[in-house]
């Protein structure tokens, strides 16, 4: 079945016109040997044995420990702070306030309008107002105590409607509207006119911590060269760097970044990383000490990025028969109190630019309209995390889909039959799909494999006493590869050896997605040896080319993409040495299985080795560097039309559960996730990225929250902030479909966060058909069910 | 702070040292004996990042203090090791079944799954999910971490 959609597909590709045909890379038709395989993770050894070292498993080298002493309101001026107490206290080497920082008292990802050290304001609970440096964590814990701070409380907003009304307090002297953005696309007005029905619905999300198990850990020196180092688990080593170094006042290249193997990042260990490297930085400058910052859990759910709340608003409009014809949205973005990752990058990054155009959902619709506001409020602030406003507008869209044909009659696959994506699709920026588009086979082999049809006529009450009813769920997704900026080229270099042993030099890091894996099996299909043979260099801002961060589900693809353009530089040098040993054309050569041999009689073959140490004695090239850009993004300011990202992976999850009407609790039974992926290049590293995704969309469904009030966190905890359990978590069947994306290292996309996006509204779907109850606030925890039930009037009776 | 003498099994081994009452299992371990496979991800007994078996039972190490281990037997990922470099079968089909992701939960999962096998060689889906519910895993979705617990449980029959 896989073969034929392929086929069907690369048939459709061909007669359609193309665009960005300069940024293509041939693989395709490539007989693959290692991509493709699911070659062992290079780390199990030393994660099985717990050898391998994360953050804080480095030894204790003289470090200081560095505190952060933080706001307790989440808006004030500071009018004073005294720190002579603190600094008078054995063991305390450093304490600092704004004016210590020795150059920009600012950083963020994006935007710097977050202060090192706060001088004048704080923003939100959780700010920092002075720095700590002591000879040992308890004695650093102390010294915040004695630090004396006498603020003047301001009046703090905590929705992004209230910050956005005239007149309320600004929170940043530009204002709390950070961007506001438009799509527009037909003409809504015309579209809901023709509509036989329309619906408007209101759904809201809150924060989400990652809850990443690794504790945030950063280590800064100054070297004695003067150079500043800064270590830890990090996603984005080029942009902790971007920002050490104004900060410290000094050019870039005078700062190192050392990424760490992480213990899972999921979006949140992209600017968390910036926040403390900064700081320890600080205070390794004005001590001359190596500074560590270790995070807390407590603080980690009260200080860094979360998943960005939205107040999502949506008007639909349908004929009888199902057809889309209008669609409407207004998304109000809380960026809560720093720019973080949130705003926009034109021309189509940003978290509330991504969320807009995701918002109407994988659909043909004709008529669009939504407006998406990103607002400052004095909570916590949004980052990244796994999806990137895509998670949040599935939910919505989903959800309406599924109340959509309860409207119509129809059935909830149906409806989506109707309106998916399929190849030559045009998106609501109209965009129009012209490659790599399975949805809908996604869709049907997903059915498939769930039985659908048969699992929904079985569904209804479960036991006799009518307290469990069991419901089955459907929610298709979605979402990009890259993020839709100019600026997001990625670099690698390939060093191959006289024994033939490579080092690939990439900025892309491991947080247990398994790039440590996957790049270096790329590298090695592309020169023809083992993935053995490639040694992957930990990222160190030092050694490898700029690689952009890894994010966007960004980095099989395009550093798949710059490691093979890399891989072919070197192989081309190493291809005419062979050409000159075998006494074949270069043409004729086929470098495999760690030989290099004439395709026409393959008996005439050398060892790659051999090769490589013949091509070192001649002085020729044996590195080669790749940069792969995708094709440039747009989307128009005003309308907001244009191709913001260049490939989309797509999917459909199925979901089975049983709903407790007497208490709300809700029991997964059998899950079905099917994607679209372009090209698996590891299918068993792919199966866990689906399967842990789903289990972070499950969590998003039905448990997670960071409960605020009043801007304070109410559940800074593992014990409060609940993840899924393994008795939570169902036996997730992974499906895939390769439906090959010509831009992709042999046809892949991106996978890293479509596997979550889907999952929370399969499930609130799922919940709705077992028991009439529709969660519209998430999470939907016992108590929100139970009550939905009973808003709708009570389970459905038969 | 004056210190106290306690002795204790560790991996095998007879230890006595010197710790201060206030010493916590976890850090003992780690900073004291430098045995950083058992990690630490909350230090509030929710995560089972730091599950060590005292005396074949698993237990979180970040709750207890390393007084109470006075005179047990103490297991930590780095005692599953045999003196040959060679694996434990559970370590063996953590990593064939791509059981690991970021691997922080690794060493607690192992060591829960470790207590498991022994105690029911042939553990059913429900008795696995029963026994490891304790130690949170955020990358895997679970299922392969279940997967590797039916394979060694398998390879050991």
């Amino acid at each position: 079945m896989q073969d034929k959609m392929q086929d069907k597909n690369k048939t459709q590709v061909l007669t359609k016109a193309r665009t960005g045909l300069e940024h293509l890379i041939k693989t395709a038709g490539k007989s693959l040997t290692v991509a493709g395989t699911s070659v062992a993770r290079r780390d199990d050894p030393l994660k099985v044995t717990g050898k391998l070292k994360y953050g804080a498993d480095y030894p204790d080298e003289g470090f200081l420990y560095g505190k952060i002493l933080r706001s307790p309101h989440p808006h004030a001026l500071i009018k004073s702070i005294n720190t002579k107490k603190a600094k008078e206290l054995e063991g305390v080497v450093a304490v600092l306030t704004a004016e210590d920082v020795p150059g920009r008292n600012g950083f963020g990802a994006i935007i710097p309008d977050q202060p090192v050290i706060c001088g004048d304001k704080v923003r939100f609970i959780g700010d920092g107002v002075a720095l700590v440096a002591a000879e040992s964590e308890k004695i650093a814990h102390e010294a915040l105590k004695l630090i004396e701070v006498d603020y003047e409380p301001l009046p703090a907003l905590f929705d992004p409607r209230d910050a956005m009304a005239e007149g309320a307090p600004k929170i940043h002297e530009s204002g709390n509207l950070l961007s506001d953005d438009k799509m527009v696309k037909g003409d809504v007005d015309a579209g809901f006119a023709e509509a036989d029905v329309i619906l408007e619905r209101t759904y809201q999300v809150p924060f989400l911590e990652h809850a990443y198990l690794e504790p945030d850990t950063t280590m800064a020196r100054l070297q004695p060269d003067g150079v500043m180092l800064v270590e830890g688990p990090m996603q984005a080593p080029f942009t902790t760097r971007r920002n050490v170094a104004p900060v410290l006042g000094i050019p870039i290249n005078q700062v190192r970044v050392r990424q760490i193997h992480m213990g899972g990042g999921f979006g949140g260990k992209e600017d968390s990383p910036i926040d403390i490297g900064c700081r320890a930085a600080v205070l390794a400058w004005h001590t001359g000490r190596p500074v560590k910052i270790s995070l807390e859990r407590e603080e980690i759910t009260i200080q860094t990025a979360k998943r960005h709340p939205m107040i999502m608003e949506l008007k639909v409009g349908a004929k009888k028969d199902g057809t889309l014809t209008a669609f409407q949205g207004v998304i109000y973005d809380e960026q809560g109190a720093y720019a973080s990752l949130g705003p926009k990058i034109p021309p189509a990054g940003g978290s509330h630019v991504h969320a807009m155009v995701m918002m109407p959902g994988p659909y043909e619709i004709p008529n669009v309209k939504v407006d998406a506001y990103l607002v400052y409020t004095n909570h916590p602030y949004g980052g990244a995390m796994r999806g990137f406003g895509a998670p949040q507008v599935h939910i919505a869209h989903e959800q309406m889909m599924d109340e959509l044909a309860a409207e119509l009659g129809i059935s909830a696959v149906d409806i989506r039959r109707k309106n998916a994506f399929k190849l030559g699709s045009a998106t609501a920026t109209g965009q129009v799909l012209n490659q790599s588009v399975g949805l809908r086979e996604t869709l049907e082999a997903c059915a498939e494999r769930f039985d659908w049809d048969r699992r929904l006529a079985e569904c209804g009450w479960v036991d006799q006493a009518k307290t469990k009813r069991r419901g089955v769920g459907v929610a298709m997704g979605w979402y990009r590869t890259s993020i839709g900026t100019n600026g997001d080229g990625c670099g690698a270099a390939v060093h191959v050896h006289e024994d033939g042993s490579v080092l690939l030099y990439s900025g892309i890091t491991e947080m247990g997605q398994g790039a440590f894996t996957v790049l270096p099996q790329i590298c090695a299909e592309e020169l023809g040896i083992e993935p053995g043979d490639v040694r992957i260099v930990q990222p160190d801002t030092d050694l490898v080319p700029e690689s952009g961060p890894t994010v966007g589900s960004r980095s099989t693809t395009l550093m798949g993409n710059a490691i093979i353009l890399a891989a072919r530089q070197v192989k081309e040098s190493l291809l005419d040495t062979a050409s000159m040993m075998l006494m074949v054309p270069t043409e004729r050569l086929e470098a495999r299985g760690r030989k290099i041999y004439d395709r026409e009689n393959p008996g005439k073959s050398l060892g790659f080795a051999a090769v490589a140490a013949r091509t070192m004695a001649s002085g020729k090239r044996m590195i080669g560097q790749g940069w792969w850009t995708p094709p440039p993004p747009s989307l128009d300011g005003h309308t907001g039309q244009g191709s913001p990202y260049h490939v989309y992976t797509y999917s459909t999850h199925m979901v089975q559960l049983v709903v407790d009407v007497e208490t709300g609790e809700v029991a997964l039974e059998d899950y079905v996730a099917a994607f679209d992926v372009g090209k698996a290049i590891n299918p068993k590293a792919l199966e866990g990225q689906i399967e842990g995704g789903v289990a972070m969309g499950l969590g998003y469904a039905l448990m997670e929250e960071v409960v605020l009030d009043h801007g304070v966190t109410q559940n800074p905890s593992l014990q409060g902030y609940l993840i899924p359990t393994m008795l939570d978590v169902p036996d997730i069947q992974p499906l895939i479909l390769e439906v090959p994306n010509e831009m992709g290292p042999y046809g892949a996309k991106g996978i890293g966060e479509m596997p979550n996006i889907p999952a929370t509204p399969a499930i609130l779907n799922a919940i709705a058909h077992a028991s009439g109850g529709r969660v519209s606030r998430l999470p939907a925890d016992p108590e929100k069910v139970f009550w939905a039930i009973r808003e709708a009037g009570g389970p459905p009776q038969a | 702070m004056s210190t106290m003498e306690l002795s204790f099994k560790l991996n095998g081994r007879a230890l006595t040292l010197n710790v201060a009452p206030d010493t916590l299992m976890v850090d003992l371990l780690r900073e004291d004996l430098g045995l950083t496979g058992t990690k630490a991800g909350c230090r509030e007994g929710e995560c089972g990042a730091c599950t060590i078996l005292v005396d074949g039972t698993p237990m979180n190490s970040c709750l207890m203090p390393a007084l109470k281990v006075q005179g047990r037997e103490i297991t930590t990922i780095e005692g599953l090791e045999k003196a040959d470099g060679s694996l434990e079968v559970l370590q063996e089909a953590f990593m064939g079944e791509g059981a690991s992701q970021c691997g922080f939960c690794t060493p607690g999962m192992i060591l829960t799954a470790t207590a498991l096998l022994k105690q029911n060689p042939d553990p059913d889906e429900g008795e696995i999910r029963q026994a490891l519910s304790g130690v949170l895993c955020r990358c895997t979705g679970y299922r392969k971490i279940v997967q590797a617990v039916k394979a060694a449980a398998k390879a050991r029959a």
